[in-house]
């Protein structure tokens, strides 16, 4: 139990998988079910894992959504309008790297000043919360004129780095469940009407009503989550640097007396999260090729909802990067759960969520109680 | 008598108007266990902390193997094989005990990776040195005794090239039984023969037990000093109670 703080965070999740494939009839888990859920399970778990570093280094970062918001209108301005100081038009990649300058420094400024000032990075990273939201809002009018852009070109179409952000992936497992999709249906008979039972089974095996393939890949932050979930896995637990956050988080004065650069750590972790907030909202608008600037509002809530849930500890020092996934998956599947029940009131997503990080909460602390010894 | 790996003459700490240290002279040898005594606000812990290299004196001078040096930094001091276990330890409770080991100092390889089994197999050997045998160096902290937590602390600041080990009451704050197993420890680290240990206490029977040679302090000075044998028990008892303040307060209470 002590070993696998996830554990918790696993049967959770197991017991959320079940009763949602029972409740929806399997439509939770069809050929467009499975992506939908996926494509909401990587956003939140991007950022989630962002955070739950973070969270491990014992500070909080409250910026996350409005950083998502700031992002997507900085890439969005520069596709519509052109790069600034009149330097031309704007390729993809540049309003991304040139974003995602920015939004680094950002995260430098607020850990700069966290470590510097002492002060919580609860207060501080709220001050940004506001800021950053004000400050999107404000760009999106001075350039805009009005705080959305919609009808951007599909980069995806001639830009192979929009298409990695916005565009599908990972085409072969659909197509592997097509084709053993028509494998089974080989022998069976279609009337010209198909019934909703046939309808049903056909979407569980990636067919469509035409008796085509029905989906064809997943998003592309289903790439960028594992790939991200990957990276956080191997660093924490692998290397120096994982040591040294843990350390941080821990007890940031013994960490520093053993030559632990305990502020180093931090900023770089709040540029961290900055980063996962800065492809949460590229692939936004690779995808949909619109922004506006509502764009990732109390993002940053359930990210450290969902670091919690997922077993990190309020007070840093512990958590892990598979809990995390466990704890994104749970809250995706659930506020996805309306679409495939419709009979629910969707706001139960919320009761459910405060219920189960109230749990959560009170399962991490007996846990860090049995391994500080019961103090 | 051999040159002391560790000397200190005449040193004086002053903070504003306020003088800690008075002129303390000190001599640490290897292989011996040099009690610190003395009671609250004697001046203990700005001694240990300038030998730590916290505090830079105010005059006076420390000699490292013979030549004066001066410590601008705990690092400083570390690198001349200065190491202090202070009371908190600085040990971090929700980390194995490896990683504790090696905290800050983690055996990399190829792209930051942590050499976990070598690291493992180090904080496990080095702690079963000075008799501790913990069969699961991946086990949390938090769930080792205060005494295991002292010998952790103390294999990982000889690991790391301590020759002088300042134990900043290592038994106050523990139980009777984790008191015997931290003064065994002291015992097993002055065995090796080249470690010094400078041992601060309130524990006047801790101190006759592991202890090789004494200083007593007070009020920034050594009223007290020497070997183990030139120091009778009763003398040590004395000084250990305040000394000169005992017999004033016998005469008050006389009085009364």
């Amino acid at each position: 139990m002590i070993r696998r703080p996830e554990i918790g965070a696993f049967i959770v999740m197991m017991i959320i998988i079940v009763a949602l494939a029972i409740a929806s009839d399997m439509k939770a888990f069809n050929a467009l079910g499975l992506k939908n859920n996926i494509k909401i399970i990587a956003q939140y778990g991007i950022i989630a894992i962002g955070a739950s570093l973070l969270m491990i280094a014992g500070e909080f970062d409250l910026s996350i959504g409005s950083m998502i918001g700031f992002a997507g209108m900085s890439m969005a301005l520069m596709l519509k309008w052109g790069l600034p100081f009149g330097l031309g038009e704007a390729t993809p990649f540049m309003a991304f790297a040139i974003t995602l300058a920015m939004t680094l420094t950002l995260g430098w400024f607020i850990g700069t000043v966290v470590v510097r000032s002492g002060l919580s990075s609860f207060i501080v990273t709220l001050a940004f919360l506001f800021f950053l939201r004000g400050t999107t809002e404000v760009g999106f009018r001075l350039i805009n004129g009005s705080t959305q852009v919609s009808g951007l070109p599909d980069y995806k179409e001639n830009s192979w780095f929009a298409n990695i952000l916005g565009g599908e992936v990972f085409g072969w497992f659909y197509d592997a469940w097509n084709a053993i999709g028509r494998w089974i249906t080989q022998d069976w008979v279609f009337e010209a009407r198909l019934t909703i039972e046939q309808i049903n089974a056909l979407a569980l095996l990636n067919i469509n009503r035409r008796l085509e393939q029905w989906v064809t890949g997943f998003d592309a932050r289903f790439m960028w989550f594992i790939i991200i979930a990957l990276v956080a896995y191997f660093i924490l637990s692998r290397t120096q640097i994982g040591n040294w956050i843990y350390a941080t988080g821990d007890n940031k004065e013994s960490a520093r007396a053993n030559g632990v650069p305990v502020n180093r750590v931090k900023i770089g972790l709040f540029m961290f999260t900055a980063f996962c907030a800065t492809m949460f909202a590229a692939c936004q608008v690779f995808d949909t090729n619109t922004s506006d600037a509502a764009k990732g509002n109390l993002m940053e809530l359930f990210a450290i909802a969902i670091a919690v849930v997922g077993g990190t500890l309020m007070t840093g020092g512990f958590g892990s990067v598979l809990g995390v996934v466990f704890g994104a998956i749970t809250v995706g599947l659930v506020a996805n759960a309306v679409f495939f029940i419709p009979s629910i009131d969707g706001a139960w997503f919320r009761v459910f969520l405060g219920t189960i990080l109230l749990a959560a909460v009170f399962a991490n602390e007996r846990i860090r109680k049995r391994i500080t010894g019961g103090i | 008598m051999a040159e002391p790996y560790l000397r200190v003459e005449k040193l004086v700490k002053k903070f504003g108007p306020f003088t800690a240290l008075n002129g303390v002279d000190l001599e640490i040898h290897a292989g011996e266990v040099h009690a610190l005594l003395g009671d609250n606000g004697a001046g203990k812990s700005t001694l240990i902390k300038t030998l730590a290299g916290v505090h830079e004196p105010s005059g006076g001078q420390i000699y490292v193997e013979g030549k004066p040096v001066n410590f601008r930094s705990p690092r400083d001091a570390t690198a001349a094989g200065i190491g202090t276990v202070y009371q908190d330890l600085a040990i971090n409770q929700l980390m194995s005990v490896t990683r504790n080991f090696f905290m800050g100092r983690e055996m990399k390889g190829a792209f930051g990776t942590l050499k976990m089994d070598e690291m493992d197999k180090i904080a496990h050997e080095e702690m079963l040195k000075i008799g501790i045998d913990f069969s699961d160096p991946t086990q949390a902290v938090g769930t080792m005794s205060g005494g295991q937590r002292q010998t952790l602390a103390i294999a990982r600041a000889i690991y790391f090239g301590a020759k002088v080990l300042i134990l900043d009451e290592p038994t106050s704050a523990l139980g009777q039984k984790q008191q015997m197993e931290v003064l065994k420890t002291i015992k097993r680290v002055r065995a090796r023969g080249d470690i010094a240990i400078i041992f601060i206490t309130h524990n006047e029977i801790h101190s006759k037990l592991v202890g090789d040679r004494y200083t007593f302090l007070a009020l920034g000075q050594v009223i007290g000093a020497g070997t183990k044998e030139e120091l009778e028990g009763q003398d040590i008892r004395r000084l250990m109670a305040g000394g000169a303040d005992i017999a004033q307060l016998e005469k008050e209470f006389a009085e009364m």
